[in-house]
């Protein structure tokens, strides 16, 4: 066996804290034109247990997606997703690239149409009425600003299409560029900004109405860590401030560190559904293992299903994802299966399960292929 | 405000920033009309320079000259005596004259006699119009002194005495050239070359905005932005209104300015500013459908331009926007009257010739405005599927 490296680090820790504040989702509404943003409140905390599980003290839901299906072509892009989201709660929707992220949030901002299903926004259909999408702050995947505009004149114009006016709007745009920090860009062309600028600006634009969900299309793809810190941070604070967030990503951990519940989509269907907790607790007392290594992964995954405790074993970039009764005890075993199939292992992980391992559970595939 | 003014505003004051869009908008109609109106000065009066070599010096070659001197030919050209006829053949070469004509040596004495010698004349080939005129003069004064030689002899055959012979030469000698040519304008004003190409440029400049307007709507789709107004509470429709509003504006803006300088700078005749500025703003209708049109039917940014491009010069050539509609062949007069430019033309032409207001511009306004409803339609049979895609 040829084996650079092999580190075993285990983590415990739990991402979420516990919940606070009231157990209905009948939290109050904030009103979005006197209320600052960065204004934070208890959050209104959701425990949904299985998707279409129906929650007896379930007051008004927000946002409530019912059956949506959309077809392009011949291609489904969304079979029959339901979910609803709380006032105040940030909901995750978490998948590899093209597992109907998209096309769900877009159906929800009214840019698509779904051939069926119904979209509720507040009692109003984000299908078929306008004053639904005054409510929706959308924030799309890619950088959607004029270049060749200063960022305040690109949130006056957007701002303007969401009716805003005077000293209001000059208002708004002041509090959107704090909260992004940046201030003192405001008169600056957007070309002339870092892409995490541009990222924080094109948040500042989703926000500028005060929506009452904001939608995020995976706002860090590309991002520097930093500025990836950042924008989560502003996201956890939307979160706390009463705003109901709709997150989009394929990055595990952004999902387990900013959502309240995560919604697993895989092939335009949503599998799973719950916090982080309850989703993790599908798997037991199960462990995530994970081999960095080089050669024919997909015959050393199957070497590593023949290992008596691994639940499932599947190649992913790189790296071969198993998930183990328990990590530790099997983990000499796994070893001999690498040492078998003759692939060069450079590194091996042992973790508590997390939403990969969820998903690697779900569906037989890692995340991120 | 609405939707549609805050697209087409922030379009606007995108488009005034951009240098190109000015330049193409307003610097290069401009410059172009001047550089035609420059090329083409004096085509539309006729005018040259007439050597006359005279070796004769006798009294029929001064009556010739004397001719050549007085209106109406003096309006016409200009004589300049050369000495001899090799100075003329230099002269004409080097176009310091357009033409030249020579009069024999014993010219006058030989028109008593049975055998007159020839008028000839030098031309040009760069010239071959002076060179026409002066054998046609030529020919009418030989016409002429035939004429008269036989009125004479006719008299003398009939038994005239002397004096009724003096008589009928002194008669005979006051007679003018039985034909002349002489140019009228259709209207009741000559059409100055700055008034055709001052619109026609302006015009043809003018198409280049449903370039600019389809790309900007494409750049506009490709980056998000188009997605992003979308999920503002507004229509689709409202959008695209918004973006050929911009182009409205922007067109009308364009068309006025260069109305203005070409007015006051060159001298261009747009004719009553009612009536023009009636035929403007069809023309910018048309121009505001057909980048609708280009919208609807493409799908990417480089189908749109080349779409444009198709379009832009497609009418140009047809419309008679870079040569004169009246010098086409028939039947490209008749395709240009199919086209919105080659109205406006029309109408310009008309409103320049013959001073007339409103009226005058009715037939042509219509006519571009039938265009543009039915492009329009077409437009918007397509353009909705342009910005929900």
């Amino acid at each position: 066996m040829t084996m650079s490296m092999i580190s075993a680090r285990l983590r415990r820790e739990d991402f979420l804290p516990p919940s606070q504040g009231p157990s209905s989702l009948g939290g109050p509404i904030m009103n979005p034109e006197t209320v600052p943003m960065w204004t934070e409140s208890p959050r209104a905390p959701v425990e949904q247990a299985a998707q279409g599980e129906e929650n007896p003290e379930r007051v008004e839901a927000l946002l409530r997606c019912q059956d949506l299906r959309k077809k392009f072509a011949e291609r489904t892009a969304v079979d029959g997703i339901s979910f609803q989201l709380a006032p105040g709660e940030i909901y995750g929707l978490l998948g590899p690239n093209g597992a109907g992220k998209t096309t769900t949030i877009k159906m929800v901002c009214g840019l698509l149409r779904p051939d069926t299903g119904s979209i509720m926004l507040n009692g109003h259909s984000a299908v078929n009425e306008l004053a639904a999408r005054s409510m929706v702050g959308y924030v799309p995947q890619d950088v959607a600003l004029y270049p060749d505009l200063t960022a305040s004149e690109n949130l006056a114009f957007l701002g303007r299409l969401y009716r805003l006016g005077g000293t209001l709007l000059q208002d708004r745009i002041a509090e959107a560029l704090e909260l992004t920090d940046l201030t003192d860009r405001r008169n600056d062309r957007v070309d002339s900004f870092s892409g995490g600028m541009k990222r924080r600006l094109n948040i500042a634009a989703g926000l500028l109405h005060h929506p009452k969900l904001l939608v995020l299309d995976e706002p860090t793809v590309g991002v520097d860590p930093q500025s990836r810190h950042a924008i989560l941070e502003r996201v956890q604070s939307l979160g706390r401030s009463g705003m109901s967030v709709l997150y989009t990503t394929h990055y595990m951990e952004e999902a387990e560190r900013v959502c309240d519940r995560v919604g697993i989509i895989d092939q335009g269907r949503l599998i799973a559904e719950g916090t982080r907790r309850e989703l993790v607790a599908r798997l037991g007392e199960r462990d995530r293992i994970d081999l960095s290594a080089s050669g024919d992964l997909e015959e050393l995954a199957a070497a590593c299903r023949t290992v008596t405790g691994v639940v499932e074993a599947a190649a992913g970039n790189d790296c071969v994802h198993l998930i183990a009764d328990d990590g530790r005890h099997v983990l000499p075993a796994v070893l001999e299966a690498v040492n078998r199939a003759g692939v060069s292992v450079s590194s091996v992980e042992v973790k508590e399960a997390d939403l990969e391992a969820v998903f690697l559970h779900l569906t037989g595939t890692a995340l991120r292929e | 405000m609405p939707a549609p003014l805050e697209i087409a505003g922030k379009d606007l004051r995108q488009r005034l920033r951009d240098r190109s869009a000015i330049v193409i908008g307003l610097v290069a109609p401009l410059v172009i009309a001047a550089l035609m109106s420059i090329a083409f000065k004096g085509a539309d009066t006729f005018h040259y320079t007439l050597g006359v070599v005279d070796t004769d010096h006798g009294p029929v070659a001064r009556a010739l000259e004397h001719i050549l001197h007085k209106a109406p030919l003096s309006q016409v050209l200009t004589v300049r005596d050369i000495p001899t006829r090799q100075s003329a053949a230099n002269d004409v070469r080097s176009s310091h004259v357009q033409a030249a004509l020579m009069i024999p040596a014993g010219f006058s004495a030989s028109v008593d006699g049975a055998h007159p010698l020839p008028l000839s004349t030098l031309t040009s080939v760069n010239n071959q119009i002076a060179g026409n005129i002066t054998a046609s003069i030529a020919s009418s004064f030989v016409a002429q002194l035939n004429a008269n030689r036989l009125s004479v002899v006719t008299a003398l055959d009939a038994g005239a005495t002397d004096a009724q012979v003096a008589q009928l030469q002194s008669a005979v000698a006051n007679l003018q050239i039985p034909e002349q040519m002489v140019q009228r304008p259709v209207g009741s004003h000559p059409l100055k070359v700055i008034s055709y190409y001052g619109p026609a440029m302006a015009i043809f400049f003018l198409f280049f905005t449903i370039s600019y307007t389809a790309r900007s709507f494409f750049v506009d789709r490709s980056t998000g932005m188009i997605e992003r107004m979308r999920a503002a509470p507004i229509r689709p429709v409202e959008i695209l209104l918004g973006k050929v509003l911009s182009a409205f504006v922007f067109g009308l803006f364009s068309l006025g300015v260069i109305a203005l300088v070409t007015t006051l700078v060159f001298g261009a005749d747009w004719g009553a500013p009612i009536a023009a500025a009636l035929v403007c703003v069809a023309m910018v209708i048309a121009v505001v459908c057909l980048t609708a049109l280009v919208i609807g039917l493409a799908r990417t940014q480089r189908q749109a331009e080349g779409i444009a491009s198709a379009v832009v010069f497609g009418l140009a050539l047809l419309g008679g926007n870079f040569v004169f509609i009246s010098s086409l062949p028939d039947v490209m007069k008749r395709i240009a009257l199919f086209t919105p430019n080659g109205q406006a033309l029309r109408a310009f032409t008309d409103l320049s010739t013959t001073g007339g207001g409103l009226h005058a511009v009715m037939t042509p306004v219509v006519a571009i405005l039938g265009f543009s409803l039915v492009v329009g339609f077409l437009a918007c049979l397509l353009a909705r599927r342009a910005v929900e895609s």
